[in-house]
């Protein structure tokens, strides 16, 4: 946090949250917050741009033991990205799968202040920290994943949503973690031994559905006031015709009351979970019965995990599904079970334009974020490096607002297009204001981090602010690319971090972590049943298991108490 | 008073469950946990006792401050420094040698280089399917070790972790689980195993594309021998791998260090790949020094790439072979070395140290070994694990943070780099001006 | 035509350490159109500083081009330590006198290089086309891909006088290499298209391999175990046999074809 005054004048600022659509605003920041007025400002004129308040990503892998398995098999990604020190900054390497350094560095030119890791296994938390610690400049938290551990399989299996929730407070504190993160649940675990699970199969062993655990994480996570719902990567992710999966995991928790106002499930990477088809011959976008129930239901998020066309880095705690897209292209795969928890796979993947099936996920993404009418349902992402590389942020953002751009860009594509999806079709186009909202304003309610400074520009926020270089009447699609790219100004906390385009300051970012308040017997109760897992199943020890304070230098704590 | 949970800083398998008995600030006895060789690693041994500089050929006690200076002195002058070793101290000492390397211009590489490099390499061609070792544990009913010998070198692996643990689907420990072991010689593992395939010395490439045939049901083409082993034996060994419900190679140097080198690895990855078309298969490295895995990990999250990173240029340029350390000595490039928890006196070919010999050279250990016999800056340094926290990576890829358990005046590697760090940048910073 | 003479200075390898030059900055594309001052003043990296030509050459400017292609690069003195001679080259000609470095001619699109000697590993890497003659032998890694990469050579045309190391045209995608001599371990590893020739010995060559085709007119010892016999082959008046691999990549994709005596 920068002390002193800034003031940013004379610019246009979308600001959704606070209702503030297009206005010739100043901003005032003291002390690295947003406050009523200053005195003796250092003054930005931002000459008639766009202001918005500092990005924030919803999902995002930029830190862990995946990504970083990610960057060590990849030394052919690592050298497409490979720019030398300056004063300022460190080394940076990588595209898809960029060193921490330039994940800050790229984010923060984008406008970007905030990014949730989106999967933190557990047992291998520290790594995640680590990692974070050393990308500059975001503020960040990250999401361990809890749905395949054997202590919430049990507990689903006897019922005991007390316990479990006891389970799920105990290891988002012991990673220092931020959520209830949901991955192919059930499936991983069967992937332990090369199965995989469908939303009402039976967990090989364990005697309970991935529906099952869906809807127990859902209640356990309601019993606290979390910042965020359950955000979940659901079951048959990449499989054609899973739209049917999807929309039935949404249902699992539509009764649920949320403890606070917001969502009670994300759906992560929708993209990925919209087909039709039942085979990759008669593959279909089903984007449009998804978006159909996204506007009928109030209870689901999403956010869209759009194609980058090119190569990039394929990575997922979702074990099966990696080794399914390895089969496809015979390219180099890794795999990592993580035991009594979760597992991992990662391949590299290049989404062609020549390719029916690529084609029409290109079109899906968008078509997710078109046809959802309310933006405060939707958010922008690329579930990085999944569907494509986060820096692919601008390409979307100019798509979504230029019907012409994407027609000009289908034309270049497979035909498929026009049979298998509706892109063509919808003449929709986004105006800053409903980008503003999908890529900080949506994206901080989801994720509750409003009422903590981000993704607003209120009195009282943090001073986070990107300026673009572009007027809000600029309609070229490749001005508008351009703009979100490099950033005139992006200011965290009151300070400069990239000025024209450069990153002028490299500040450490905070990590928010939640604490959920469990009642002490059921924790004690619960601790029971754990420890006997470390005596006899886990290879860490109970009281090495913690993440330690030394790994998260920069905090910013939650506490979520139980539901009164 | 004793302290648990304490975490062994000796090889990969980073078991964290020791006792050990701690009075008067000295570790007295080691209850419970650790091998032997374990154990006299924290009971502690020949420490180098001051900061050195050699002079007239002698090695001259000094202050930390005096022999930082020199050291810095030497780095900063360097055309073509080599920052060597970082296997046996923490994450947070590899963080501030990789920024003096980028400080400098430096190339810098780990133990790893001259052990399981050939993994990494091999991890970049193909992928790596593997799991951590409690997954082995809970549900492996076929292990395999392919030119290692734990029973020497990684004396807790099998107990904790493979073929005699017990875990949730394995609660009978070894009656559950077959054991194949493939090595050039009869080693102490192999002589337990319930398969021994003993292969001619330089041939395991030719053995793992012939198992990669069979696995694939092209029996008809594979010959009647392949590297010294029959067919029959070879048609054993897939037939258990087929049948297992969960199988794992582990591999070691007898692997990675023989004819074919990582394209050995690539190949028993593949092998790897061809068995998990029938049942679930993994395989993992078996990692020496126990935070060798810990520098790759922090080195590909800082500049890209695991080892061997040569930054002269700024940004990194990766090329093991070119840009590793044996390399680099024997043909003689580098200009000044720093060596940091590890001894190359001993373990690096005699045309290397003759090149050290010639060119300036810093230590930074606990411990006196060979490479203190020719140093020109000596700096001693706590012990890891022991005087001192912080954070390793175990072969499997689990982080585990190292207990402190006594006090100590040493300073830690961490502190002593950032010192020498911030002298290098005094000293840029001067000739600047 | 003009001929640029750039011969390293003495100085430059006599201390104690033998400090690399790189000199991909160096390729006639780059230098055409500059007179000997400004070619003097191109910057080489020696070790992690960036030093002016002229102060590690002796350069001499022999003659005009009007375009790289009337360019000829003489690089002379002792080249063992210079790497990357004509990496990226697009046209032109170099000539080296003695031996060279890494990364000769590696990435190279166009143009010739003649090695009067033997050039270390990686010489030829990922060469698109152009030609590269390496008159003694090359190191390992000849013509391969970068590490990670799946594609290696896919162009161009390799001559080795004498033997190649390991890995000769790993991940080959197109292009031909002759080794006149001996081929060590794993000639055309995962190679998947153009040619390699072998007049002398090869030891498991073709492992891996999937399409493309590779010949060994000496010895081939250890056979790899994976190829198929397919039938009895006669190239120019000799007589082969003929195998398909490799079938530890599946039969579907083994389609690499290795003619042994």
């Amino acid at each position: 946090m920068a002390e002193g005054e800034l003031l940013i004048k004379n610019g246009v600022v979308y600001d959704p949250i606070n209702g503030v659509n297009g206005e010739k605003k100043d901003i005032c920041i003291r002390d690295g917050k947003v406050v009523e007025e200053v005195k003796n400002p250092k003054v930005i004129d931002a000459g008639g741009r766009v202001v918005m308040p500092g990005g924030v990503d919803i999902h995002s892998h930029i830190a862990g033991g995946k990504v970083n398995s990610g960057r060590l098999f990849r030394p052919e990604d690592g050298r497409r990205g490979l720019e030398a020190k300056t004063k300022v900054c460190r080394m940076q390497s990588g595209y898809s799968v960029p060193n921490t350094f330039a994940t800050g560095y790229r984010y923060a030119k984008m406008g970007y202040t905030f990014v949730m890791e989106a999967a933190m296994p557990p047992l291998a938390a520290r790594h995640t920290h680590e990692e974070i610690v050393d990308i500059p400049i975001l503020d960040n938290a990250a999401l361990p994943l809890i749905d395949n551990n054997w202590m919430t399989l049990d507990y689903v299996k006897s019922g005991d949503i007390d316990l479990l929730t006891a389970y799920i407070a105990w290891i988002i504190k012991a990673t220092k973690g931020y959520g209830v993160k949901i991955v192919n649940p059930g499936g991983t675990e069967a992937w332990a031994w090369g199965k995989n699970c469908d939303l009402n199969d039976t967990v090989p062993y364990f005697d309970v559905t991935p529906a099952e655990i869906v809807k127990s994480l859902g209640e356990a996570n309601e019993k606290f006031e979390m910042p965020h719902s359950i955000h979940v990567h659901t079951n048959m992710l990449g499989h054609p015709g899973n739209f049917g999966v999807t929309m039935a995991t949404y249902d699992l928790v539509k009764g649920i009351k949320p403890s606070k106002d917001r969502q009670v499930l994300h759906a992560t990477h929708t993209q990925f979970h919209s087909y039709g088809g039942t085979n990759w011959g008669d593959f279909e976008s089903k984007a449009d019965a998804i978006a159909d129930y996204v506007n009928k239901n109030e209870h689901v998020t999403i956010d869209i995990g759009s194609i980058i066309l090119g190569d990039t880095t394929t990575m997922t705690a979702d074990g099966p599904m990696e080794y399914s897209l390895y089969q496809i292209t015979g390219r180099k795969w890794t795999n990592h079970d993580v035991e009594l928890e979760t597992g991992s796979g990662i391949t590299p993947f290049l989404y062609s334009g020549k390719s029916p099936v690529n084609t029409i996920q290109w079109a899906i993404g968008q078509e997710l974020a078109l046809l959802v009418k309310d933006p405060w349902k939707v958010a922008l992402t690329t579930d990085h490096p999944n569907a494509g590389p986060f820096i692919g942020y601008p390409i979307l953002i100019s798509m979504l607002m230029s019907k012409k751009r994407r027609e000009e860009s289908a034309a270049d594509m497979h035909s498929a297009i026009y049979d298998r999806a509706a892109l063509p079709s919808i003449d929709r186009e986004y105006d800053l204001y409903e980008i503003a909202i999908i890529t900080r304003g949506m994206t901080a309610k989801a994720l509750g981090l409003h009422e903590h400074g981000k993704g607003h520009l209120g009195v009282g926020a943090d001073g986070d602010v990107a300026i673009y270089d572009m007027s809000p009447e600029e309609r070229d699609a490749g001005k508008i690319q351009k703009a979100f790219l490099n950033t005139k100004y992006t200011i965290k906390g009151g300070e400069i971090v990239v000025k024209d385009g450069e990153v002028v300051a490299t500040p450490a970012g905070k990590t928010y972590f939640v604490t959920p308040e469990c009642d002490d017997t059921l924790t004690e109760e619960m601790l029971k049943k754990l420890k006997d897992k470390f005596e006899h199943y886990y290879s860490v020890t109970f009281n090495n298991y913690p993440v330690q304070d030394a790994y998260v230098p920069n905090p910013y704590e939650i506490k979520a108490p139980m539901r009164g | 008073m004793e302290i648990t949970d304490v975490v062994c800083a000796l090889c990969g398998c980073v078991c964290d469950d020791l006792v050990v008995e701690v009075e008067d600030n000295e570790v007295k006895k080691v209850k419970k946990g650790a091998c032997s060789v374990g154990k006299s690693k924290l009971m502690g041994h020949g420490r180098i006792k001051s900061p050195a500089i050699r002079e007239n050929g002698s090695l001259k006690e000094c202050s930390y401050d005096d022999a930082i200076k020199k050291a810095a002195g030497i780095l900063a002058a360097a055309r073509r420094p080599l920052l060597y070793g970082w296997s046996s101290t923490v994450c947070e000492a590899d963080k501030v040698g990789i920024e003096l390397a980028e400080e400098i211009g430096a190339v810098i590489d780990n133990t790893a280089s001259v052990c399981h490099g050939p993994s990494v390499l091999a991890i970049q061609d193909v992928g790596l399917p593997s799991c951590t070792l409690g997954e082995v544990k809970n549900r492996a009913d076929l292990v395999i070790y392919w030119g290692a010998n734990p029973t020497d070198a990684h004396a807790n692996h099998m107990k904790r972790y493979s073929y005699i643990s017990k875990g949730y689907w394995t609660a009978e420990g070894k009656k559950d689980k077959k054991l194949i072991v493939v090595d050039v010689r009869e080693t102490k593992t192999a002589k337990v195993a319930d398969v021994f395939i003993r292969i001619e010395q330089g041939k395991d490439f030719l053995v793992f594309s012939a198992l990669r045939a069979l696995l694939l049901g092209y029996e008809d083409v594979v010959p009647e021998e392949v590297g010294g082993v029959s067919k029959k034996d070879l048609l054993e060994a897939v037939r258990l791998m087929k049948e297992a419900k969960f199988g794992i190679t582990f591999f070691g140097m007898g692997v990675t260090q023989s004819t074919g080198r990582h394209n050995n690895i690539v190949n028993a990855i593949q092998m790897t790949r061809a068995a998990h078309t029938h049942t679930k298969f993994s395989i993992m490295p078996m990692r020496g020094h126990y935070n060798v895995n810990g520098f790759n990990q922090v080195c590909t999250w800082e500049t890209g790439y695991p080892f061997s990173v040569d930054l002269s240029r700024g940004y990194a340029w990766y090329n093991p072979g070119e840009t590793s350390s044996t390399d680099l000595l024997v043909r003689r490039e580098c200009d000044a070395a720093l060596f940091i928890a590890t001894d190359p006196g001993a373990h690096f070919p005699g045309e290397s140290i003759r090149h050290l010999a010639k060119i300036p050279v810093i230590q930074i250990d606990p411990f006196a070994n060979p490479t203190t016999e020719f140093a020109d800056v000596v700096i001693p340094a706590a012990i890891s694990g022991i005087e001192s926290e912080g954070n390793v990576y175990r072969m499997d890829n689990i982080p585990i943070r190292l207990r402190k358990v006594v006090d100590t005046e040493y300073l830690p590697d961490e502190e002593i780099l950032e010192k020498i760090l911030e002298e290098v940048r005094a000293i840029r910073e001067k000739e600047g001006e | 035509m003009q001929t640029i003479r750039l011969k390293l200075k003495e100085e430059v390898m006599s201390g104690n350490a033998r400090i690399p030059v790189e000199v991909d900055s160096l390729t006639p594309d780059k230098l055409v159109g500059k007179n000997e001052a400004e070619i003097k003043a191109v910057k080489v990296w020696w070790g992690n500083k960036e030093e002016n030509t002229g102060e590690l050459f002796d350069v001499r400017v022999e003659g005009e081009a009007g375009s790289a292609e009337e360019v000829k690069i003489v690089m002379e003195g002792d080249l063992s330590r210079v790497k990357h001679i004509g990496d990226g080259m697009k046209a032109g000609e170099i000539e080296a006198i003695g031996d060279v470095d890494m990364h000769c001619g590696a990435m190279m699109t166009g143009g010739k290089i003649t090695v009067k000697g033997n050039a270390d590993c990686w010489a030829g890497r990922e060469m698109k086309g152009g030609e590269l003659i390496i008159e003694g032998d090359a190191g390992a890694n000849l013509c391969a891909m970068y590490r990670g990469e799946m594609t290696g050579m896919t162009g161009g045309k390799v001559t080795v006088g004498g033997n190649a190391g390991e890995c000769a045209g790993q991940y080959m995608a197109g292009g031909e290499i002759l080794i006149k001599g001996n081929a060590e371990l794993l000639a055309g590893l995962n190679m998947h298209g153009g040619k390699i020739t072998i007049e002398g010995d090869a030891v498991m060559p073709g492992a891996d391999m999937t399409s493309g085709e590779i010949a060994v007119k000496g010895k081939v010892q250890d056979m790899m175990p994976s190829f198929k016999f397919a039938e009895a082959a006669t190239i120019e008046g000799e007589e082969y046999k003929k195998y398909i691999g490799d079938l530890a990549m599946t039969e579907k994709k083994a389609k690499g074809v290795l003619y042994v005596k």
